[in-house]
């Protein structure tokens, strides 16, 4: 039993190897959304990990892994594993019991809404955890504490693609296909994503359809791994997404390549966007965005006359203040050309965190409720309170989202929770994140090693790692697994799912989370789905096991799940039509100046997950990327009279740092490019502009105005 | 059939998740025997790997006084016998591609054996099983020999000595993208 389209995916026909004295736990890898299958190697007489072997079986990865997967499993012996639960004491974090630090939490929590009111505590959420746990902080949030503000790291993720997606297909799946669709494509036009780097796994597909003769576009400012085998590489200014995406819509409008039925039958806005794209000619466009107008011609050219295509994005689209225009810019490409709901055709977003997609379906984002529900909605209010007992009225509005919660620290907000997410690398000026959070009455936080943000807490309580974990995530195609944790608490760690069911146990709210497995959690979370968007009703852990995880929407207990989107050409609008929009080229928030003449952009590397927390610990990977360095073309580099290695000082209106250059020919000569996986006097994040988008709220991480000057002891050592 | 290592450059995105995967299999005591080298560093980010390429005559097992290079039944080039190896280095220098290297510390030779208790019993070594990027492919010998997917090369030329190898190295189509080979110019501002 499995999908059908489980064929094709690049699993390999070996079974793995079970050495003398050990056991293979099967999960899947905690980094990314392709949520690789994995097996760990665990020794069966003490359960301590040993290692891990090749899972060939699992239809997304067939036992390819990238490095920080191959050493994943390395963290769960770590030695610097928190073990046992801390409390500041005289300003030091020392070790407590679990009495001493829950009774502090409860009475603190109790404290701050007794005297600010229930929503002066605040939850800071994550998207690496389980659907499970990411459903229970929503419900935890509103019914066990009674706050609006709760939100999620996932807001600086892809809740870009989220908007754009709604608002043009009216759905928000990461991908309106399933992965091994890529391969059937004969046009790949992957905007803003390193694919090779930051979702390798994905590298088969692509080169799946290369195999078959399918073309490449790639648009990104620096020529990536990805844009290295490119066709066409549209190296674009950063910030420039709208108006590229309008000079390839006028090229293909132009030449008469668009499907005129498809257009006519199962989409409206068409006529708008032919007339606002008639002055983004080539020239024009060219002159935004920094291209060449014979690749511009090329591109548009490859992508109108292919059959089938896809567009693909990641972050370098979506982190941006007109972020959600450009998502639906790209996804207007699909639209007008009829790539949409048949083999090979559609778009998608690569998921970032772990996971990203189901993090933001259960009700942990500020504005929403399970299943994608609206928190506005008086229907959606009502089916949830009907499915947590509890009365409407008792559940809270919206809140602030992630970013605006952060700069409410000491003010509105008195108290927070932290779970999952290391907010002081991870925001924008992150000097003032560490002010904020300083600010508070109350700060805990759960973590499995003292992230940078734990650091500043008042109480720490020890979570066990992934491995130890069980429960279901949803992949990048929106594929429900299960991920199946080794049964074992090292130290005085406990399950966070349980460590919040206490906590409301203590709060005099344990009624409404009488829960004694993720499972259970999970059979509540599909009913609080039912009938919403992303609905995991059918879904059950039996079913996961059997087809190697389902596609939501699973409505029934009969349905199989929906690998790929609208088959039926009925997108998810009352009239069944995909709204092709139309955008303006607005450019970044901040522009360069006088001061500050060069773009910033900031991106991951392969070796590195989000803010370094887990994997700057493991050896292998530190080892190969230490540190960040600002990537730096020869001729600006020149300007500067900077050498390869050399330290520089870069600095935004916000802040500045140091780090050393790394000379290359790969990135645009009018900007910069440094890895943001780093904290304290090395997080990139001092530079970066809090500007949010408007309706995403997510801050433009991508683009900032900077300048860049030798550090003195260098300076006047060379000429020329 | 017998099975090789096929490589194809093109693909490589330098993670090296080979040199790590390689550290997992249970012969090779957590120590790497695979090389991943930038190609052209400040002009691309193309990459390679280097595994051993289990020549068909092997200059290392010839040069070795003791005879403790042994070769599988399959044509492997297996790593020094822990037993016969006496550290002497003769098979580092000898080795036209550069890859058997000494533990100092245990006077041994380690390189790539293909991982040979996993090959053995039918299953890829670990670089081919984790590559992210089907870089490393664990393919048919003759066929990738006599029906490549692209062009292909799996005999050097040394200085009017010829050696072939069992691993097989696809090259990188120059033609249509820039890939590492030819002179870049970088991106355009
Ligand atoms: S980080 Fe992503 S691509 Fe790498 S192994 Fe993990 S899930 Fe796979
Ligand atoms: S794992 Fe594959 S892609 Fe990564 S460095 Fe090795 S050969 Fe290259
Ligand atoms: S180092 Fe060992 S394997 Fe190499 S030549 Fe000397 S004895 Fe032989």
């Amino acid at each position: 039993m499995g999908h059908a389209q489980n064929k094709d995916y690049s699993q390999r026909d070996y079974d793995a190897i079970v050495r003398d004295g050990e056991e293979l736990i099967s999960t899947h890898c905690c980094f990314c959304g392709m949520q690789c299958g994995m097996n760990i190697r665990v020794n069966k007489e003490d359960k301590s990990v040993l290692g891990v072997e090749p899972r060939y079986d699992f239809p997304m990865n067939g036992g390819r892994l990238c490095p920080k997967g191959v050493s994943a499993y390395r963290q769960a012996e770590h030695v610097e594993r928190l073990k046992h639960p801390l409390i500041r004491k005289n300003g030091k974090l020392e070790q407590a019991t679990w009495d001493e630090a829950m009774d502090l939490i409860v009475s603190k929590i109790q404290e701050i809404q007794g005297k600010y009111g229930k929503d002066a505590f605040g939850i800071y959420s994550g998207s690496s955890m389980t659907n499970e746990k990411c459903y229970l902080m929503g419900k935890f949030a509103r019914i066990g504490l009674g706050t609006k503000n709760i939100d999620y790291n996932g807001r600086y993720c892809m809740s870009s693609a989220s908007v754009g997606f709604n608002q043009s297909i009216g759905i928000d799946r990461g991908s309106t296909n399933p992965w091994s669709d890529i391969k059937f494509a004969d046009v790949l036009l992957i905007a803003g994503s390193n694919t090779a780097e930051c979702h390798p796994l994905s590298m088969p597909y692509i080169w799946g359809a290369r195999d078959r003769g399918a073309k490449l576009i790639v648009v990104d400012p620096r020529q990536t791994k990805t844009a290295l085998v490119a066709d066409v590489h549209l190296d674009i200014r950063p910030g420039t997404d709208v108006a590229i995406a309008n000079g390839l819509l006028h090229v293909m409008i132009e030449e008469d390549l668009v499907d005129h039925d498809f257009i006519q039958n199962h989409t409206t806005g068409y006529e708008e966007v032919k007339e606002l794209v008639k002055k983004y000619t080539p020239a024009h466009v060219s002159e935004i965005t920094g291209v060449a107008v014979d690749k511009i011609i090329t591109a548009a050219r490859l992508f109108g006359q292919a059959k089938t295509g896809m567009t693909m994005f990641a972050r370098g689209v979506e982190q941006h203040a007109t972020g959600t225009d450009s998502v639906s810019n790209y996804v207007n490409l699909c639209l007008v050309t009829g790539k949409m709901g048949k083999k090979g055709s559609g778009v998608a977003t690569f998921t970032g965190q772990g996971n990203g997609q189901g993090g933001r379906e259960h009700g942990q984002k500020t504005d929403q409720l399970p299943g994608f529900r609206k928190i506005t909605d008086p229907k959606a209010r009502e089916y949830i309170a009907g499915v947590w007992g509890v009365d409407e009225s008792e559940i809270p509005g919206p809140g602030l989202s992630a970013f605006e919660m952060l700069q409410a620290l000491g003010k509105e907000i008195k108290g927070l929770l932290l779970i999952c997410s290391n907010p002081i690398v991870s925001s924008p000026t992150v000097g003032d994140v560490g002010e904020y959070l300083k600010s508070l009455d109350f700060f805990v936080c759960m973590d499995f090693f003292l992230s940078e943000s734990a650091e500043l807490a008042d109480v720490v309580l020890p979570s066990t790692v992934w491995i130890e974990d069980n429960g279901t995530m949803t992949n990048v195609e929106g594929r429900v697994l299960r991920v199946k944790g080794i049964d074992r608490t090292p130290g005085e760690t406990k399950r966070d799912w349980k460590v919040i069911c206490d906590i409301a146990e203590r709060l005099g709210r344990g009624q409404y989370f009488q829960f004694n497995s993720p499972e259970d959690i999970f059979n509540e979370l599909r009913v609080a789905s039912k009938g919403g968007t992303a609905d995991y009703y059918g879904i059950t852990y039996e079913k996961l096991d059997k087809m190697q995880g389902v596609f939501w929407p699973c409505p029934t207990e009969e349905s199989e799940g929906l690998p790929r989107l609208f088959e039926d050409l009925k997108f998810n609008f009352p009239d069944g039509k995909a709204r092709i929009l139309a955008f303006e080229h607005k450019g970044p928030n901040e522009k360069t100046s006088k001061e500050y003449p060069i773009i910033l952009s900031t991106g991951r590397v392969v070796f590195h997950y989000l803010s370094g927390n887990q994997t700057r610990r493991i050896e292998a990977l530190r080892n190969l990327c230490p540190d960040p360095y600002v990537e730096i073309h020869p001729n600006l580099a020149k300007k500067y009279n900077i050498e390869h290695g050399e330290p520089i000082k870069i600095s935004s209106p916000r802040g500045s740092i140091e780090l050393p250059a790394r000379v290359t020919k790969i990135t645009r000569e009018d900007m910069v490019f440094v890895p943001y996986h780093w904290g304290k006097s090395l997080a990139i994040n001092h530079l970066t502009n809090p500007a949010l988008e408007p309706k995403s709220k997510i801050p433009e991480f991508k683009v900032c105005a900077v300048k860049l000057e030798k550090i003195a002891s260098h300076a006047g050592e060379k000429h020329g | 059939m017998a099975k090789v290592l096929y490589i194809d450059y093109e693909r490589c995105i330098g993670c090296r998740a080979c040199v790590i995967g390689c550290e997992e299999c249970s012969g090779h005591d957590h120590l790497s025997r695979m090389f991943v080298d930038e190609l052209n560093p400040g002009e691309t980010v193309a990459a390679s790997p280097t595994p051993c390429m289990h020549c068909v005559t092997p200059a290392c097992a010839e040069s070795c006084p003791v005879q403790a290079i042994a070769i599988a039944d399959d044509g492997t080039v297996l790593s020094a016998s822990l037993e016969k190896c006496i550290g002497c280095k003769n098979c580092t220098y000898a080795c036209p591609f550069g890859i058997p290297r000494v533990d100092d510390v245990k006077k041994v030779m380690y390189k790539c054996d293909m991982c040979y208790d996993r090959t053995s019993k039918g299953r890829p070594p670990m670089c081919a099983s984790v590559c992210p990027t089907d870089t490393i492919r664990f393919v048919d010998e003759h066929e990738i020999k006599s029906e490549p997917p692209k062009e292909v090369q799996f005999k050097w030329d040394f200085g009017g000595t010829v050696i072939e190898t069992r691993t097989v190295i696809g090259m990188p189509d120059t033609e249509t993208n820039r890939y590492g080979f030819r002179e870049g110019d970088g991106v355009q501002s």
